[in-house]
Parts: structure tokens; C-alpha cells; sequence
């Protein structure tokens, strides 16, 4: 138990170290799906946001309560649980939002994110610890939707948030605000971070 | 006829049109990860396949036989503690996305324990992916899919009855399948590349998937047009009397040269 | 006696959690369903009926209506249309002015579009006689092309017309009557807005006359 990561490491880790998009690699279907405008994108951050931390927390609660055969059933109902509670109120108050991301805030039952953090951190260590896990990967996986959503958005309709930023005079490149754009973002942005990590362990291209 | 319409045009969207994997983004997951082989990628293609049928028979079944209000199960158990009108009012949909995510995992439970039993050899090679396609969004976007045409739709007339979720499954894993054979067969070839460092697996995987996608989109439209062509019969037929079809009003502006906008 | 034991700890015991926990968490579900299914109910039915001022009087009456804080009374119809065998069903909303006479109609109906469902309403005034226009509640087209049938300059195109004949999509208007111009690139988006108002028109057109001296029927 001595060597597991205290709390702020599991914070720190999660921005960049360990971001869910980037380096794990986990939870690409809203990745892609809803980084075509910069407000969808935050939305969804922040409803991943709540469910994580608050599986996360009930998780690390029951942690000694947890047996091996059932804990993934035990994992699925709380994030089902956590979602579906995301889900109405976000159709309570944001309801078009909550139109726009359609059947993207229910998948996040199936987000391998969340399974992951539950099964390496919570199950096994104190609620504080697995909320500050919790929030790290929160922030790492809002960081990567907002890079992804800011060049979607710019290079698609010429703005952020709706608000026109580029002249008016450019062309809109209609296929990043598409699937294709998404894919081909993604994964030049994933190529862009692989380079960055590489350059930095001082290794050559 | 009208219905085979319907389900031929819903074939059609789930499987080529709207893919799920490259229009609505889901089951990408296994799409990146599994795809380095063609046959691998043809069998995990197939158990998705399988499994998303079954979860949506599973789905459809429990949502109207339970869950939405007025359902048969949940106003007869309801009819003992209550009027029978106020059974009728229970409305048990909040509870949609826990049953579906157990209907998932139930089916990949039934479909390990048949390939286990039946096809040994595939059980042994698969390892490890069987259990892991509980967590793949397309299954759980096909359940949602159904949910979303069969609870609160206005239209009593549009509410999908168990021939359309079912063929909305199944061709949406054959659409699964193309796709990530597809791709498979493409990174076969791009392992003999001279693929950059930084780019080597995930990130040419996406960007390729990328163009594929770019290639996919040429079939929108397509089901649209179909649709008017399989009913034009019916149209013409209606009530509207003595009216210029608006066909015919296109043809003439072509004929007299108008068109070139 | 030993090997029930071990039963009851491998299944039975290690259920309880789990069954604990689908209780708590199915009542506290229940309870967010009792707070929130209402509001967002409500949201839904605004979404539509707010634009039924608009599309039966326009934006700049609709607004003065709205200032002087007095409202159009909305009744909601369900009107089917049996056609060779296929019945189709349409939300009729009745708008009436606080005097009681009915300011017009409006059919939510819905269709398939270029890239996927088009959901429209189109209002007509009282009679059925004349279209009074358009407003698209969901579409799925093409960003940039097919999405511009939302705009304000397009839609009005519908505003104001009779319904005696049938809107026809062109490329170069001239100047016929219930002409619609295609939007350039998006003539099959133009295409579908331009049938599925047809289709509505022509269907619930007549049915106008005869709801209009009759009590609203309750939605079915």
C-alpha cells in the first residue's frame, strides 16, 4: 500500500501524463463525436466530469465491500445510475444542448474511462485520493475535447462559442464540423503530442 | 410494401449511410485497436454482430413489454396496488439505461458462453476481446437508437415494432463489420509503410479512418433518394387534383434552359 | 451442512451489495424522475409551441402580442390522414386570439431530408387559405448548405402564400406563383422542406374548414 500514488499525484497525472485521450488512448467515441463546436465539447466535459467524480467517490466509499466477481456489476450500476441523473438535468436545463449531444451523454456508461479509473483507483484507495484522481482525469480529458473542439470549430466555421473570431472572407472548411474532419484532427493532434512526448525524452524522430 | 420500404431504407442507413463507425463515431474502440488483421477484425465484426442483436431484441422487448407507460408487465403488476388507470400512467423509462447495460453484458455472456462451447478454436483465439465488447458504444447506441423510436415519440404510427429494431441491429454490426474490415485490410498494407514515428499506430489509424470516412460520406443522400423512388407510385396518387407535379414544373425549366445555378 | 454454507457466502452473500445497491440507486432515480420529468416535459412542448405565434403572425407581431402581454390560446389536434392503406398522423395546433376568434393553424410534421429527419412547422391562417410560414424545428443538413433552410430569408419565401397551389422548388425564379428558389448546392434539402410542406397543406387543408366550427378534439 506504501507505494501507491498519494493524491496529488493522482491529480497531476491525470492532466497530462496519463491523459484519458492522448496517452490511454480511452473514451474516443465522444471524442469525436461531439468535438465539432466548442459548446458541446465543454458540456460533455463537464458531464463526464460529474460522473466520474461521483463514481469515484460511492466506489471508494464501498471499496471493502467490493467482491471480485461482482465488482464490475457494481461499477456498471453506478455509472448507469450517475448518468442517467446527468442526463435529465441537463434535459431539464439545457435541453437544447442536451439535443445536440443526443445519444452521446448516455454512452458514457460505456466511456472505458471511468470503468478504468474505478478499477485502478477507487476500488482500492481512500475517497480522497479517488476524487482527486477523479478531477485530474476530468481536467485531462477536458483539456484534450477543448483542443480538439477549438481547431474543429475554427477552421470549420471561422469561430469559438459561435462568435465569429476569423474574417469573414474565409472559407469555411466545411469537413472539419463532419466525421472526417474529427478523425483527421484527431489523429494529427494524437501525432503532434506523440512528437512532443518524443522530443522531450530526447529521442530523434 | 410500404414496410418493406422501411426496412430496406433502415438497412441501408444503419449499414452504409449513417455507419455507425464512420458517421456516428461509436465502437471505435475496437475499430483502432483490433483491426490489424483481417480475420481477426472479420470475427470480432461477427461476435459484435451477434451480440448487438440479441441486445436489442433484449432492449425492444423489456422497453415495451416494461418500461413505458401503459406497458403491458408493468400495469398488470401495478394493477394489484393501484386503479388500473394509474398503472397505465407508470412510467419506468428513467430506469432504460441500467436495464440496457445489463442487457449488453447478459448477451455477452450468452454469446461467450455459446462460442465457448461451440467454436473452441475462435473462443481461444479471441482472449480477452469477448468480454471486452460490453464496453462498445455501437451496442449500447443501437439499444438507444430503438429507445429513442419507441419511447415519446408522438406519432403513434412511427413507433418501431421488433422488425425495424432488429434490422436496425443487425445491419448496423454489418455496417460495424465493413468498416473495420476495411480498415484492417488497409493498415495490412500500412505496416509495409514508412509511417513516422510519431504517427505509428493510433494516430495513422485515425487519419486514415479520416478518409475513409471522407469516402463513406458519398453515400449520403442516397437513402432519401431511394425513398422517393420506391414510393413515386403512391404519391402520385393522392388527392391533390389538376396540380403540376413538381417534377414536372423542374423539366420544363430545364427544357427552356434555366438550369445552371 | 458445511457446503450450504459456502453456497450462501459465494452467491447469496455477495448479492446483498449489489441488490442494496439497486435499490438505493433505483429510488433516488425515481425521485430525480419525479423532480424533473415535468420540466422536461415542459421543455419539449415549449420548444414548439413558442414558435406557433411566430409562424402563424410573423416575428414582428408575434412580438408585439408578446408586449402588450397577451397570448394566443393554443389547442392541440391530432389529425390522421389515411392514404392507400398508410396512415400518417399530424399535431394540428389551433391558435386562438383572447376574443376567442382563431387566428390560425399550425402543422408540426416531420420527414426525411438529405442527410437525415427534417421536422417542420408550417402555419396557415384560419380558412386553410393561405400559408402563413415556416419555421424548422430539427434538421440534421449539411453545414453551410443544406443547413441554410433555417435561415430567416429562406423560410420567408413560405410566408404569405396561398395554398391553392401546391410551392415548387426552382433555380431561377420567375416569378410563378408559389415559386420556392433552391438554396445553391442544397436543392434536395430545398426539395424535401418544399414536399413535406406540400404534403401538410394539402392533407389538413380541407380538415381546417371542418375543425374550425367543431370543438378541438383532444390530442389522441
Amino acid at each position: 500500500m506504501a507505494d501507491q500514488p498519494t493524491a496529488s499525484e493522482r491529480f497531476l497525472q491525470g492532466i497530462l501524463p496519463e491523459n484519458p485521450v492522448y496517452r490511454q488512448l480511452l473514451g474516443l467515441c465522444p471524442t469525436l463525436a461531439v468535438t465539432n463546436g466548442m459548446q458541446p465539447a465543454i458540456t460533455m466535459a463537464v458531464s463526464v466530469a460529474f460522473v466520474l467524480v461521483c463514481a469515484n467517490l460511492v466506489i471508494s466509499l464501498i471499496r471493502n465491500l467490493l467482491k471480485p466477481h461482482l465488482r464490475i456489476v457494481i461499477f456498471t450500476l453506478t455509472i448507469a445510475t450517475f448518468v442517467t441523473i446527468a442526463d435529465k438535468v441537463l434535459a431539464a436545463y439545457l435541453y437544447q444542448m442536451s439535443k445536440t449531444l443526443g445519444p452521446y451523454i448516455p454512452l458514457i456508461i460505456v466511456n472505458c474511462i471511468i470503468i478504468c479509473r474505478c478499477e485502478v483507483c477507487a476500488s482500492k484507495q481512500s475517497p480522497f485520493i479517488a476524487v482527486s484522481d477523479a478531477l485530474g482525469q476530468s481536467i485531462g480529458f477536458g483539456l484534450a475535447l477543448s483542443s480538439i473542439a477549438a481547431v474543429r470549430e475554427i477552421l470549420g466555421t471561422g469561430g469559438l462559442f459561435g462568435v465569429q473570431l476569423l474574417p469573414a472572407a474565409w472559407p469555411d472548411w466545411v469537413i472539419m464540423v463532419l466525421p472526417p474532419g474529427a478523425f483527421i484532427t484527431l489523429g494529427l493532434l494524437l501525432g503532434f503530442v506523440n512528437w512532443l512526448s518524443m522530443r522531450k525524452k530526447g529521442g530523434r524522430i | 410494401m410500404n414496410y418493406l420500404v422501411d426496412i430496406i431504407l433502415i438497412a441501408l442507413s444503419a449499414a452504409v449511410i449513417n455507419n455507425f463507425v464512420l458517421y456516428y463515431f461509436v465502437g471505435i474502440c475496437p475499430f483502432i485497436g483490433v483491426s490489424r488483421r483481417v480475420d481477426m477484425a472479420f470475427g470480432m465484426g461477427c461476435a459484435v454482430t451477434f451480440v448487438i442483436s440479441i441486445a436489442a431484441f433484449l432492449s425492444w422487448t423489456i422497453t415495451t413489454m416494461v418500461l413505458i407507460p401503459g406497458a403491458p408487465l408493468s400495469s398488470f403488476v401495478g394493477g394489484f396496488f393501484m386503479s388500473k388507470e394509474a398503472a397505465a400512467t407508470i412510467d419506468l423509462t428513467v430506469l432504460s439505461y441500467i436495464v440496457y447495460i445489463f442487457s449488453i453484458a447478459s448477451s455477452v455472456q450468452f454469446v461467450e458462453m455459446y462460442v465457448r462451447k461451440f467454436f473452441p478454436a475462435l473462443y481461444k483465439s479471441f482472449g480477452v476481446f469477448l468480454p471486452l465488447i460490453t464496453t462498445n458504444c455501437a451496442i449500447l447506441f443501437a439499444c438507444l437508437t430503438i429507445m429513442n423510436n419507441v419511447v415519446g415519440v408522438e406519432n403513434p404510427a412511427d413507433v418501431w415494432d421488433l422488425g425495424r429494431s432488429l434490422i436496425l441491429a443487425l445491419f448496423g454490426g454489418i455496417g460495424f463489420t465493413i468498416a473495420i474490415v476495411i480498415m484492417s485490410g488497409i493498415r495490412e498494407d500500412l505496416d509495409l509503410c514508412d509511417v513516422p514515428e510519431p504517427f505509428k499506430g493510433a494516430a495513422i489509424t485515425l487519419v486514415v479512418g479520416g478518409i475513409l470516412a471522407l469516402a463513406f460520406m458519398g453515400f449520403t443522400g442516397v437513402d432519401s433518394g431511394l425513398k422517393k423512388a420506391m414510393t413515386k407510385t403512391q404519391e402520385t396518387a393522392i388527392v391533390i387534383s389538376a396540380q403540376p407535379s413538381l417534377h414536372t414544373a423542374m423539366v420544363e425549366e430545364f427544357n427552356r434552359g434555366g438550369m445552371g445555378k | 451442512m458445511p457446503d450450504m454454507k459456502s453456497i450462501f457466502e459465494t452467491n447469496l452473500g455477495q448479492a446483498w451489495l449489489v441488490l442494496l445497491l439497486a435499490i438505493i440507486f433505483g429510488s433516488s432515480l425515481a425521485g430525480v424522475q419525479a423532480a424533473l420529468g415535468p420540466k422536461i416535459e415542459e421543455n419539449k412542448l415549449k420548444e414548439t409551441l413558442e414558435k406557433v405565434p411566430i409562424v402563424i403572425l410573423g416575428q414582428t407581431a408575434a412580438d408585439e402580442l408578446k408586449s402588450k402581454d397577451q397570448h394566443l390560446t393554443i389547442t392541440p389536434n391530432t389529425v390522421s390522414v389515411a392514404r392507400q392503406g398508410v396512415t400518417k398522423f399530424y399535431t394540428l395546433y389551433r391558435a386562438d386570439f383572447a376574443d376567442g376568434t382563431t387566428a390560425g393553424w399550425v402543422a408540426k410534421t416531420k420527414g426525411q431530408g438529405y442527410a437525415d429527419r427534417i421536422e417542420l412547422l408550417v402555419g396557415m391562417d384560419q380558412d386553410g387559405g393561405r400559408v402563413t410560414g415556416l419555421f424548422i424545428l430539427d434538421q440534421k443538413e449539411t453545414p453551410g448548405l443544406g443547413n441554410k433552410i433555417v435561415e430567416d430569408a429562406w423560410r420567408a419565401q413560405y410566408s404569405d402564400k396561398s395554398t391553392s397551389t401546391p410551392f415548387t422548388v426552382v433555380k431561377l425564379p420567375r416569378g410563378g406563383e408559389n415559386e420556392i428558389d433552391a438554396i445553391s448546392g442544397a436543392t434536395i434539402s430545398s426539395d424535401a422542406v418544399t414536399n413535406l410542406v406540400n404534403q401538410a397543406v394539402s392533407d389538413l387543408k380541407h380538415r381546417v374548414a371542418e375543425l374550425k366550427t367543431s370543438e378541438p378534439e383532444g390530442a389522441n
